[in-house]
């Protein structure tokens, strides 16, 4: 904006920013992100032992099956998948098995759910189902909103 | 439509919440209010260190853990301090005994006990209090998990409050030692709620100065602050002892803008209020990526499991909390301002704009305590019905599991809060920018790096909660 | 509320807080609750071995006396059995929760309760015991007598040598009731305490005899299947989960999850059950194995539930993998 713009002017091209900010966000809130793998079936062991899960990171993709057989190598523990609410308790000696379908994109920390000792509240790990749609989308956001109150300000400065 | 420069400096739309509740104004007025009010919650206070101190090891069984460090620290992180600010200072048993041990009294002092010292002036700050935090946050791990050394570090804090109170004047301890009300102070300047003089003119007008000296309505302000010039939530506790004393009726509780105090200037902003900042903000970063995150070592380091593991635990924590942080924010802060032509001296403007770090990282210990209140809150329901794990059902609901509230949609509140403090963050920083150098772009050119840095600390911690 | 009034019902409130909170937790405790019930009950605290196991871990009791045994967990998750033979089973109880068994005892003797639920390496050291003793007839409770193993000691055969290993042989209990009808079985061979006292090893030499011009490799299914006739009842593979697997495995192969803590490898049965005879691994069980990290399980299991557990043992052995 070189000109200073008659009140009018200026007030609509507030309006035209306002709306493609609006869109904008929508669009990468809303944007479908494709997933070009095919599903499989994973078979994973997970081991339960004070405090720490083996292993403690997985990763998935969308559609995919997770096979899971939950051992605990020295005392009672539990198996809390955030998100997908799968709550399971193993003993020492005696593996349990689950199945479930990754169907929900994003990041699910799972938990001891049995308290085990003083850590227990902190024995987790993490399950990523890729493609990581929620942190990718919360990423993008957060340029677009340093980058608009950056801009809004320029803008009002050179009107 | 206004956007943030056009606004006058000075705050508008401010309201005067007791002249609007006139109930709630008597309470607040009563002299009982404050003492009363610690005094209730002395109650749950006692049975938590109790608790700690006979009940059961297992934490999340035991009252002194779950409703101090779930049920009081959610509260106290996502709606006291955002909303209310100082408010739990208010009614905080912690300095109660040493306060009425020093007053001779509780709803009223009898004989002083004499003229306490007055804090040494070389600790006139927030260091002791920076000092506090980063020692329980180095054991926080333990803390939090064993009742016995909760109920240590409660006892422990309650006996300083006293030992302080009979040593120095008023409330020494909560201004300069408490380690929790370091931090609430900070954060409490975010919150929509104040307590100002209506007209600064009345106080310089008027000779008798009733808040510093105490009347028969009420004490001298205990926190050693003058209303008169009260600008920022930084050192009031709240503790409304000079709306009682106030002849004039000058003193009064404001809902306010969010945030008020962050930007406008003030030259007493001095580096321990800025280390406070940048610490909180490494720690919010921290507690996340150590008590959540899928590293099963790093727990152990800390929680003392072997000291050799703690002692590289505690290096880290400090170089993170004290140097990389700060340096790193420094070296943001002095790129922007050396573009800007300000002629301030760089060390001032590191204070200033580490006020800009304080919405973000109230976000991230908001987003933090969400995540482990939603996740363990189901504990409180147990507790309840049997507070030291001994086997009793005083509600019924002893035997209520554990159960995760939102666990699915937990990363997305997360991240909206972060982004949120983001948001709040980066205008703040436009806005101490605009202020500090010659008007014009400027100033936007020296908070772009301060921006920059909120961007890559959000992303730090949208990638530990989401990523 | 102010001035002298107002601070003496504030120091009243601050005494009740106080001096009240702590007293009426621990008096509710330790007066009141045992005060109300009509019985007496007893607070065990229980941990890990290796940190304090139970205390007390010796309870007197009376026969006919009714008595509530309050289990509180405190570190790991734990489980409350009282044997042998009363078939009391508190399920888990997890850190900091209590879990009471009341009992009348009407048998005097000496009974164990005991963790089955691992909880550490010294879990099986996990015991305590409750005394019964008749006010009628007081004195020491006489040990009882075991005919299984004092024939045994009487045969001096010492329990303690290792059988040997069978190798290269998968007996196959499936294989052999498929091929029973084909093959001509000495009548001892269908009386179980024959069996009993018996191994697989030596019923195979009395089939051999009896089928001169049949393989080795039926006969070796048949007697697999003779010696693991009857399936277990589910209590029996539930005592094994219980008690068993954390070292022994889920499938007896010696692979639990506490296999590699012990000071000697737990046996595999598959490879022990050949040579094995029921009668002395029944005693083994009963008496646990010396110099290893076997426990004795006659306090705790019943000699019926001795015997079906050794029979579960040959059918996990025989079942394939």
């Amino acid at each position: 904006m070189t000109l200073p713009a008659p009140a009018e002017t200026s007030r609509r091209s507030m309006i035209a920013r306002r709306a493609f900010l609006l869109l904008l966000v929508l669009f990468v809130l809303l944007v479908p992100i494709p997933s070009f793998h095919t599903p499989r079936t994973h078979e994973i062991t997970i081991d339960a032992a004070q405090y720490e899960f083996s292993p403690a990171r997985l990763n998935v993709n969308r559609g995919d099956t997770v096979q899971v057989t939950l051992v605990a190598s020295d005392v009672v523990h539990g198996f809390y998948l955030d998100g997908y609410e799968i709550d399971s308790r193993v003993e020492p000696g005696v593996a349990e098995q689950f199945t479930f379908a990754a169907d929900r994109p994003g990041k699910f920390r799972y938990r001891c759910s049995v308290a085990c000792g003083s850590l227990h509240p902190f024995m987790t790990g993490e399950l990523v189902v890729g493609p990581n749609e929620p942190f990718w989308r919360a990423g993008a956001l957060a340029l677009i909103a340093v980058g608009a109150t950056l801009l809004s300000v320029r803008k009002r400065r050179s009107a | 439509m206004k956007t943030l420069i056009d606004r006058p400096p000075t705050d508008d739309g401010r309201r005067d919440v007791l002249a609007r509740m006139p109930r709630l104004r008597r309470i607040v007025l009563s002299r009982a209010f404050q003492p009363v009010s610690m005094l209730l919650l002395l109650a749950p206070f006692v049975l938590a260190v109790v608790a700690g101190l006979l009940g059961t090891p297992a934490g999340n069984r035991n009252f002194g853990i779950v409703f101090v460090w779930i049920v009081w620290w959610a509260v106290l992180m996502v709606l006291l301090v955002p909303g209310l600010g100082r408010i739990w200072c208010t009614v905080c048993p912690i300095p109660a005994p040493g306060e009425w041990i020093q007053r001779r009294g509780i709803m009223r002092g009898g004989a002083k006990l004499r003229t306490g010292r007055r804090w040494p002036r070389r600790l006139r700050n927030m260091w002791v209090q920076n000092a506090g935090f980063l020692t329980l946050a180095l054991f926080s791990t333990v803390i939090l998990t064993r009742p016995s050394v909760s109920a240590v570090v409660l006892i422990g804090l309650t006996g300083t409050a006293v030992a302080v109170s009979l040593l120095f004047e008023k409330r020494t301890f909560c201004r300069y030692v408490c380690p929790i009300g370091g931090f609430i102070g900070l954060y409490s300047m975010v919150a929509p709620i104040e307590l100002r003089v209506r007209d600064p003119q009345v106080c310089v007008d008027h000779r008798s100065k009733d808040c510093i000296t105490g009347n028969e309505y009420g004490y001298g302000c205990p926190w050693m602050v003058y209303p008169g010039k009260l600008d920022r939530n930084l050192d009031c506790g709240l503790c409304t002892e000079c709306l009682r004393t106030c002849t004039m009726d000058n003193v009064v509780i404001n809902l306010r803008r969010p945030g008020a105090d962050l930007a406008k200037p003030a030259p007493g902003r001095r580096i321990d209020e800025a280390f406070k900042a940048l610490i909180m903000l490494a720690c919010s970063i921290i507690y996340p990526a150590v008590l959540f995150g899928p590293w099963a070592t790093v727990k152990e380091w800390a929680a003392v499991e072997s000291f050799g593991g703690w002692l590289i635990y505690a290096a880290a924590f400090l170089a993170a909390t004290l140097v990389v942080v700060p340096g790193l924010f420094w070296l943001a802060v002095a790129w922007g301002h050396k573009g800007s032509g300000s002629d301030l001296p760089v060390r001032r403007a590191f204070n200033d704009y580490a006020h800009a770090l304080i919405p973000l990282g109230l976000a991230a210990w908001i987003a933090f305590s969400v995540g482990f209140a939603l996740t363990n809150g189901s504990y409180a329901l147990g507790t309840i019905s049997d507070p030291l794990g001994w086997g009793w059902d005083l509600v019924g609901t002893a035997d209520v599991g554990w159960t995760p509230y939102l666990s699915g949609a937990a990363p997305t509140i997360q991240a909206a809060i972060l982004l949120g403090g983001l948001i709040f963050g980066v205008r703040t920083a436009l806005r101490i920018g605009l202020r500090h150098g010659p008007p014009g772009p400027a100033g936007l050119r020296a908070a772009a790096p301060v921006a920059a840095f909120l961007l890559a600390a959000t992303l730090l911690l949208l990638w530990l909660y989401l990523g | 509320m102010t001035g002298a009034k107002g601070n003496r019902a504030s120091l009243v409130l601050l005494v009740l807080i106080v001096v009240g909170i702590p007293s009426a937790v621990v008096g509710y405790q330790y007066g009141l609750r045992p005060a109300l019930a009509d019985h007496r009950i007893v607070d065990i605290t229980a941990r890990a071995p290796e940190i304090g196991g139970f205390s007390p871990d010796v309870v007197r009791a009376e026969v006919g006396e009714t008595i509530t045994l309050r289990f509180a967990a405190d570190d790991v998750t734990h489980g409350i059995a009282i044997g042998p033979g009363l078939g009391i089973d508190s399920g888990h109880i997890d850190p900091g929760h209590v879990g009471e068994i009341t009992i009348t005892p009407d048998t005097p003797g000496i009974y164990t309760y005991y963790c089955n639920t691992w909880c550490s390496p010294d879990h099986w050291r996990m015991r305590g015991i409750l005394e019964v003793v008749d006010p009628g007839a007081p004195g020491a409770v006489a040990e009882p007598s075991d005919p299984i193993i004092d024939a045994l000691d009487a045969a001096s055969i010492d329990i303690d040598t290792e059988p040997q290993t069978a190798e290269g042989i998968a007996p196959d209990r499936i294989r052999g009731r498929q091929s029973l009808a084909g093959v001509a079985v000495p009548p001892q061979l269908h009386d179980p305490e024959w069996r009993f006292s018996h191994s697989p090893a030596a019923g195979l030499a009395e089939l051999q005899s009896a089928n001169p011009d049949l393989g080795d490799g039926v006969l070796i299914d048949v007697v697999a299947y003779l010696w693991s006739e009857t399936p277990p009842p589910a209590e029996i593979k539930e005592l094994y989960a219980k008690n068993c697997a954390a070292c022994h495995g889920e499938r007896g192969a010696g692979d639990g999850p506490a296999a590699t803590s012990t000071i000697e490898e737990p046996v595999a049965y598959p490879e022990a059950a050949w040579h094995r005879r029921g009668d002395i691994w029944y005693a083994k069980i009963r008496r646990g194995g010396m110099g290893t990290d076997m426990p004795n399980f006659g306090t705790i299991f019943t000699p019926e539930e001795t015997r079906l557990l050794v029979e579960y043992l040959r059918y996990l052995s025989f079942s394939g993998r």
